[in-house]
């Protein structure tokens, strides 16, 4: 725990007070003894809470670093109207890459995730993007020039 | 002791798997993954200490070691997979760019891979006792969805092990695109440290001659 901020969207900050709670419930469970604990009856719960059932270590370890996470976030909000044409943390961008399409959403550290469009904004390109409009091309060297166009920007945070 | 015997013949098959990532980029008797599994490995135990966090040791070279054992059911898999033309000429053009997918694709690719390596790890530990069945199978999650400070710091330098691999081979191969290996490490990573570690890269091994594609 290194005292990090953590930015996350609203719904990445409910899905992590939820398994918060399930998984102390969990433990408190495993605690007492219980034999099936309910969270494991529940439709809701994360199947792969499962594979905690015998592994208290990483259960505890889990449920520090979501309190960690928990006690040192930012939520990411929606800019005020008039920056909406700005890229800012939450905001979605379509790009052309080199000639290709795609559309990526800027995102804290925890949330990054290029294989589901996530980028960092803390990455050289998530860096590059912040602060830029539509119409902008912003160029990402070294050692092959990439340029990535702004061809949309919107925000969908609830 | 035979099932036990039975696991670890299963997860030899690791040291002649080749990547697929140097199989469809025609590299002549490329790395297996096991060979990717051990650098990854040490590298993870270098760049950890040298960044004087507290993180913990045993459990980023436990997570090293096991990240890929669901391959040896699984197999290995690539971005390009679902996109490749067989037509070699096709492939090669496809190979110099970085493959992008609409929303719904990327989900769509990215819940595949983890359905099959999931049930390939599965399959692999079935036999394990339950105490370590349980820490192969949370080391996994914690990898795959970076969980902890260790599962997102080991799931980066996974990444870079093979960026390194992609340098060196474009030493021997200068036709190997290196492009989309930077376009993804620009994307991907944020760590100071392993964002450094690139740089060191970029100045170690393009000095004398930058790769064009």
């Amino acid at each position: 725990m290194d005292g990090k901020i953590f930015h996350i969207t609203k719904e990445k900050l409910k899905e992590l007070k939820k398994e918060y709670e399930e998984l102390l419930n969990f433990e408190r469970s495993k605690a007492t003894s219980e034999e099936a604990p309910k969270i494991l009856e529940s439709e809701d719960i994360n199947p792969e809470f499962i594979s905690f059932q015998e592994d208290i270590g990483f259960l505890r370890s889990r449920i520090d670093e979501l309190k960690n996470i928990l006690e040192h976030h930012e939520l990411i909000k929606n800019p005020p109207k008039e920056k909406y044409s700005i890229i800012d943390l939450g905001a979605k961008v379509k790009i052309d890459v080199d000639g290709q399409k795609d559309e990526f959403m800027i995102v804290g550290t925890l949330e990054a995730n290029p294989a589901l469009g996530k980028i960092s904004n803390e990455s050289p390109v998530g860096r590059a993007l912040l602060g830029h409009k539509v119409g902008d091309e912003v160029v990402v060297s070294s050692p092959i020039k990439t340029t990535y166009k702004i061809k949309g920007i919107k925000y969908e945070i609830n | 002791m035979d099932k036990i015997i039975k696991f670890f013949t299963k997860i030899g098959e690791l040291k002649t798997m080749p990547r697929r990532g140097w199989v469809i980029r025609d590299i002549k008797n490329p790395e297996s993954i096991a060979e990717h599994t051990f650098r990854a490995a040490i590298m993870v135990w270098v760049l950890a200490d040298s960044r004087k966090r507290n993180l913990n040791m045993e459990k980023l070279l436990k997570m090293a070691l096991i990240h890929d054992l669901c391959e040896v059911y699984a197999g290995d898999t690539t971005p390009y997979d679902s996109i490749l033309p067989k037509d070699k000429k096709k492939r090669r053009e496809l190979l110099k760019t970085w493959p992008r997918f609409s929303e719904a694709e990327k989900k769509g690719l990215a819940a595949a891979k983890y359905k099959k390596e999931k049930a390939g790890l599965e399959k692999l530990i079935k036999d394990l006792s339950p105490k370590l069945r349980n820490e192969i199978r949370s080391l996994w999650l914690d990898y795959e969805k970076g969980l902890s400070p260790e599962g997102r710091f080991f799931k980066h330098t996974d990444r870079i092990e093979s960026f390194l691999q992609a340098a060196e081979y474009w030493k021997t191969y200068k036709n190997l695109p290196q492009k989309p290996y930077w376009i993804q490490a620009r994307e991907l990573h944020d760590d100071p440290i392993l964002l450094e570690f690139i740089e060191q890269i970029n100045k170690e091994f393009h000095k004398n001659i930058k790769p064009k594609t």
